[in-house]
Order: structure tokens, then sequence, then C-alpha cells
């Protein structure tokens, strides 16, 4: 995959730079058949608005690997940035919480090869959901989180919907009395 | 609370609608012919004699082994297609690919642009020219006409070729229809 390369650079950027987190995913619904389970990086950063709540950003790539026959060479790359609502669910901005995101797929590729072995790239953007739920807590004075997330990028007529189970220590910009 | 978990679950149920992921969603509307899925030709003929060249779903060629296609390359886009009797190449001199007259001329040297059953002709004498036309460049596919006089190589040599009767070989009714342009 041509722009593979790239993506796996800004991911590892992301996670190298950033202290942003790796999460593995699992491709739902049309199409979890043809691949292996994926990873991804995000940054996240989160604008406390009340104290429980955050308007929260991330940007993340996300790489899926097909198993039908071809390696590394087939597979999904996307790059989603969303935008959501972060709410504690004990409205102290720490613990369990909700959030649903919204957002744009930036860059979205998959490569794969058709009958006659000839290797097709298909660029798509999107527009992103996400519905994610997590736990947020303090190791090492530093705030992480730890989500469970569906999302889905839509376009063309069609979706491609995973979940994600990832760890992020995200950055904050701004103080409420808690330290979040 | 409750609007979080209605905002949650939304886009649940609305991806739930749509049974294809976006790769098969793209690959169906290619398959059936949609959008971005047009057949690339390209005709022509060599002193009357007849070649076609028709590519379906074009732009899903492998970019570095198609059969019909026009690829970035240093200098200029190489248009290149393939057929049984040979192939024809051609080379838009330009930083940007536009709609435009190109002409090659034997001014700048001499040049190969068509094979016809193992007959390589190039643009050689000095009357000798081939002249490709981009009517409409448009989705990343160019369409257009393009003629030429071309003089048949006869012996090729390291030191000096040997070509035959000058402006011998006419290139005529060329036309070229969504041929896609890779990068």
């Amino acid at each position: 995959m041509g722009k593979r390369p790239l993506a796996v650079f800004i991911l590892f950027s992301i996670v190298m730079q950033a202290n942003a987190q790796l999460g593995v995913m699992k491709w739902v619904g049309p199409n979890s058949n043809k691949y292996d389970l994926g990873f991804g990086g995000f940054i996240k950063s989160g604008f406390p608005v009340s104290d429980g709540s955050d308007v929260t950003l991330e940007l993340g790539a996300n790489i899926f690997f097909m198993n039908d026959g071809y390696g590394t060479a087939d597979g999904t790359i996307m790059c989603p940035l969303k935008a959501g609502y972060r709410y504690t669910l004990d409205g102290t901005g720490t613990g369990f919480y909700v959030e649903p995101q919204v957002g744009f797929n930036l860059v979205g590729v998959t490569s794969l090869h058709d009958a006659n072995g000839n290797q097709i790239n298909l660029n798509y953007h999107g527009v992103v959901f996400a519905a994610g739920t997590g736990f947020l807590f303090t190791a090492w004075n530093a705030p992480f989180d730890l989500n469970l997330r569906y999302e889905t990028v839509i376009d063309h007529g069609g979706s491609n919907n995973f979940i994600s189970l990832g760890i992020s220590r995200y950055i904050s910009f701004g103080k409420r009395n808690t330290g979040y | 609370m409750k609007s979080y978990f209605v905002a949650a679950v939304i886009p649940i149920l609305l991806s739930s609608c749509l049974k294809q992921s976006i790769p098969d969603a793209m690959l169906a509307s290619k398959n059936s012919g949609g959008q971005g899925s047009p057949t690339a030709t390209l005709s022509y003929k060599v002193n009357g004699n007849a070649v076609n060249i028709s590519v379906a779903n074009a732009e899903s060629q492998d970019t570095n082994y198609y059969t019909l296609g026009c690829t970035k390359s240093t200098g200029g886009y190489s248009l290149d297609g393939l057929s049984s009797s040979g192939e024809i190449a051609f080379t838009f001199y330009t930083d940007s690919l536009a709609i435009g007259n190109y002409i090659y001329t034997a001014n700048y040297g001499d040049m190969y642009f068509v094979s016809y059953n193992a007959q390589a002709e190039y643009v050689h004498g000095p009357t000798d020219s081939m002249s490709f036309n981009i009517t409409s460049y448009k989705n990343g596919l160019i369409s257009g006409n393009f003629s030429g006089q071309l003089t048949p190589l006869v012996t090729a040599s390291t030191i000096n070729n040997i070509f035959g009767v000058s402006g011998s070989t006419l290139i005529t009714n060329g036309s070229f229809q969504n041929v896609p342009v890779f990068y």
C-alpha cells in the first residue's frame, strides 16, 4: 500500500511525541471477516467546560491489515479528527464517563487486490461518529483515559465500523479543582 | 444523562443501516459502471490499419503495469497504451497537465512513439511530428485526439540508427477517452 509507510510514520510520531497511546481495534459489521485486529494511535485533548465535563478533540490514525493473502500490502488506513463531549457520571471529572464524538475522516485509504491480482487503492474521507465510555484516572501525577468506543466512518454509501479499546495519556488545556 | 446516551446510540443506528463497508460500496459503484468507473479507450490507424485499446475500470489498473494510462514522470506526463499489435507512447512535456495541444516535432530530435507489428516508428524526418490534443481533463481522466507523421526504424544501432522512408508512416483518426492519469 503506497501510503502505508507515511501513515505508519504519522502514527508512531503521534505516539512518541505526544504521549498519546496505542489502541487495539476490531473491525465489526460489513467486511469484518476480511480484517485482522487493527491498531491505532491518537492524540486527545480536553477543554474543561464544567466540573464534570470536557469538550474533547482527538486526532487518530488507525491501521487495519487484511487477511486476504497479500500480507501487509492490503489494508485500510483512516485518520479521523473528532470533537466530543465527555461527561463523567459522578460529575467530578474523574471516574467513569460517556462520550459521543463527531468528526471528519481526514484520510481514508483501502488497498486491496482484485481478482486479476491488480492492486487497487480506494481513497475516501467521510463523516465520523463515535460513542465511547471510559475511565479517567491519575497515575504518576499524569491523567490517563482508559476507554472503549464504537466508531463508524460513513462515505460513498458504506460504513467502516470498529470497536476500539485503548488507553491514552491525554492533554488537558485548562484546570478544574480535581486536577483534570 | 439521557441526552448523552441518545447521542452515543445515534452512530450505531446510523451505521447499522449501511450494509456495505466503504471499500465494498466503492467497488460496487465501479463495477456497476457508476461514477469513477469509466472504460478507457484509445484508437488510431497506422497507415490505415486500425488499432483499438479498451480497458474497463481503467482507474483500477496497477499503476506500475497498466494497459492504458498516463503517469506523471520527471519532466512531464507519459501516456502509454498497449495493444496486441504493439504500443503507443507520448510524453506531455509539462509540469502541470492541462487541456491543450502538445506537439513533438523533429526539431527536438529523434523520438520513438509507436510500435506496430514489431515495427518501431519515430519522429525523425524533417517534416515528422506527433501531436496530441487534450480536449477534456476531469476527475483525473483525459480525453482528446491525436495524429502524426512518423518514420520507420529499419535497423537499430548504438551508433547510427538506420531509418526507412522519411514520413512514410501516418497516424490518423487518433482518439482517446477517459484515460486515467496516475500520480
